[in-house]
């Protein structure tokens, strides 16, 4: 479970967060929705604790994220929007160090399945720098989740996936026990797994339901996510 | 018929192609540079056959040289090409019979250095024409030739044959070289250039077999290397990983080797060369103690600060990884610290060849203020490699941490010379500043992450 509380935060003038609070509840998955610069991707890495904030706070199952950092991201798994790797380590390099760093027990075989599972383990021995973007984020996908984490930080999860490891992440996601939360400019993947969702523009929170209900208020999330829209401006 | 040499050749020619595109300046300064250096090659012949000196070097000699450096050439050109080769696995998967594929792979390369040779030796025998030096002699080319012939001949040989399996197939060309040093005639290596061919026909045979070789024990070697391990190991094989694939490793030991020996040689030739005869006895003794310093002073900028900055100045797009896992910030810099282990091995090779110069006596001076040196470097470069991850101004920082460490150095090195001459046990005196630096280093990483800390919470 992930809280989110008053969190504010400024990159030089521009206010990318303002006020925010959320909490995202074990065994549900919920998408974050917003315009290019809305402020999703800031969210995640400040609640993954990657970039610092201005005030508020951030409880990962009781651990304050600035507090008690290291505790706090024992319980996360996180895919950023752009997996940056080591060009130079091989995927399997990479996983194994990952792996290490985290001191994840029976390592080689979490490994072995996830990859196979998503299906990367034939390239695994190939340097990263060669990979593709859709290699990369399999890659990125395998260090999210090989330590079984409680609270999975997605951000644009399916981009750059083939169809079948798309499907394969999505009942990943749907299967998963604890919170699964998912930054996304897909409207297709909410319909398909979420449950709640999340709309954010120019940094606050300006909608938040049952992703059932705005089904049946609006037919479509893309409608509700438009008519969101539409009223903040007027 | 011949689709592998085409496409190698195609491939080196394209290869020079778009280097020439992306960096125009830098290979016409290049292509500039090789010409010049044959033409003052051409010129030092020109000259010793005008001037009488105490240089004496033989037509024997030169055809050795040559020899040899189409020797390692050609070697060097089939392993990258054949036996460590990826793309090759394309030819090798095709109906083409394997020792087809190799052959054509072994006349590539015996076409590209034989343009090699033609171009640099038609261009040398242009330039000696220019000084007006008779350059018909036939009967000398044509030996050069077969010379140059043997040595591709006999490199692609060793080649196959040290990466075999089964080395001892090594002998015949081990056996061969023996002769050709012994006799030390260029005619022997000519007449004998039949059976470097036999030879190699032979071992193009066994080809294939020190290819599976090499890739089955790439692959064993890796996998064994794949493992588990503890945080600080860690994050010291990734990083010294890095350093090995990038081939920073050998840049450093190069570097230092090189400075080493132009320090040395500077320290004992250096008066001579820079300062004026009527002011030798007024400044002699001055300037080398200052080649010594701005020997370490190089050695350390390029093995140890550099490194240092680096370790955290490049991570701006990686952090996420490092940042993102529940690891301490103490681990981190501590972990990815004791890489420099690796770059100050790297940088010992300065010691040694300095020595040879400077004598034995100025071991243990030079071997403290290299360690001192080292360790100043570390101490200043890695809290401000972490203070400005990702700032991009890695040229400014290192100006600044180098005027930094001038001032740190030069008083290290006024101190220790002065203790050294003075004090008797000033053994004890070396060990205990280097103690005291430590414990300065320890401090400075505890700053760093603190920096680190404050800079991501």
């Amino acid at each position: 479970m992930i809280e989110i509380n008053n969190v504010t935060k400024y990159y030089g003038k521009i206010h990318a967060l303002r006020d925010v609070s959320l909490k995202f509840n074990d065994s549900q998955v919920i998408s974050i929705m917003g315009e290019n610069g809305a402020g999703k991707s800031t969210l995640l890495k400040i609640c993954v604790g990657i970039l610092p904030f201005d005030s508020g706070e951030v409880i990962v199952d009781g651990y304050s994220i600035k507090k008690n950092s290291i505790k706090a991201r024992e319980r996360i798994g996180y895919l950023p929007e752009m997996p940056e790797m080591y060009d130079r380590l091989t995927g399997r390099e990479f996983l194994f160090y990952i792996a290490s760093l985290r001191k994840i027990k029976n390592a080689e075989d979490k490994i072995d399945e996830i990859t196979k599972n998503i299906g990367i383990n034939n390239f695994l021995d190939y340097e990263i720098g060669t990979y593709s973007k859709g290699m990369k984020q399999k890659i990125s996908i395998t260090t999210a989740i090989m330590h079984e984490p409680s609270n999975l930080l997605l951000d644009e999860p399916v981009y750059g996936l083939d169809p079948l490891t798309s499907r394969r992440i999505q009942d990943f996601i749907k299967r998963n026990n604890g919170s699964t939360v998912i930054a996304t400019h897909s409207t297709q993947l909410v319909e398909q797994v979420s449950d709640f969702v999340y709309i954010i523009m120019r940094g606050k929170v300006v909608l938040y339901d049952k992703v059932e209900n705005l089904l049946k208020k609006h037919g479509s999330i893309e409608d509700a996510y438009f008519h969101t829209k539409d009223e903040i401006n007027v | 018929m011949f689709e592998t040499i085409n496409i190698l050749l195609k491939q080196n020619i394209r290869n020079i192609k778009t280097k020439i595109k992306e960096s125009p300046v830098l290979y016409l300064v290049f292509l500039i540079m090789m010409i010049f250096s044959i033409l003052v090659f051409s010129f030092t012949t020109y000259f010793l056959q005008i001037i009488e000196t105490k240089i004496d070097v033989s037509l024997n000699d030169l055809y050795f040289i040559i020899f040899f450096i189409f020797f390692v050439k050609s070697a060097v050109d089939f392993y990258n090409s054949f036996i460590k080769s990826d793309n090759v696995l394309y030819p090798l998967s095709t109906e083409v019979s394997h020792k087809r594929t190799i052959s054509e792979i072994f006349l590539s390369i015996l076409i590209i250095n034989l343009i090699i040779w033609f171009s640099f030796s038609g261009l040398y025998l242009f330039f000696l024409s220019f000084f007006r030096i008779e350059i018909f002699y036939p009967f000398e080319y044509l030996n050069f030739f077969i010379g140059v012939l043997s040595g591709v001949f006999l490199g692609i040989t060793i080649s196959i044959n040290f990466f075999s399996p089964k080395r001892y197939r090594l002998i015949p060309t081990v056996i061969l070289l023996a002769f050709f040093y012994y006799v030390n005639e260029p005619l022997f290596i000519t007449l004998t250039c039949p059976l470097s061919f036999l030879h190699l026909l032979w071992s193009i045979r066994n080809a294939m077999e020190s290819h599976k070789y090499i890739r089955r024990k790439e692959r064993l070697k890796e996998k064994s290397e794949i493992k588990i391990r503890s945080v600080i190991k860690s994050l010291f094989y990734r990083e010294t990983t890095i350093i090995w694939r990038d081939k920073l490793f050998y840049s450093f030991v190069s570097i230092s080797s090189f400075v080493g020996l132009s320090t040395g040689y500077l320290y004992v030739y250096g008066d001579e060369l820079f300062i004026p005869e009527r002011l030798l006895e007024l400044y002699s003794g001055f300037l080398p103690s200052v080649f010594v310093f701005i020997g370490v002073f190089v050695v350390v900028i390029y093995t140890a600060v550099f490194p240092s900055l680096n370790l955290f100045l490049n991570e701006e797009k990686t952090m996420w990884i490092i940042r993102h896992l529940p690891l301490s910030d103490d681990s981190l810099v501590f972990g990815k610290t004791s890489t420099l282990i690796l770059c100050f091995v790297a940088a010992i090779p300065f010691i040694p060849y300095t020595t040879v110069f400077l004598g034995i006596e100025k071991i243990i001076f030079l071997s403290w203020f290299l360690a001192y040196s080292f360790i100043a470097g570390v101490i200043v470069s890695v809290p401000l490699g972490v203070k400005y991850v990702g700032k991009k101004s890695d040229i400014m920082l290192l100006y600044s941490v180098s005027m930094i460490l001038f001032g740190i150095l030069g008083f290290g090195a006024i101190f220790g010379s002065y203790i050294e001459s003075r004090i008797d046990y000033y053994l004890w005196v070396y060990l205990l500043i280097l103690i005291i630096e430590a414990f300065v280093l320890f401090l400075s990483l505890k700053i760093s992450t603190r920096i680190l800390r404050v800079k991501y919470s």
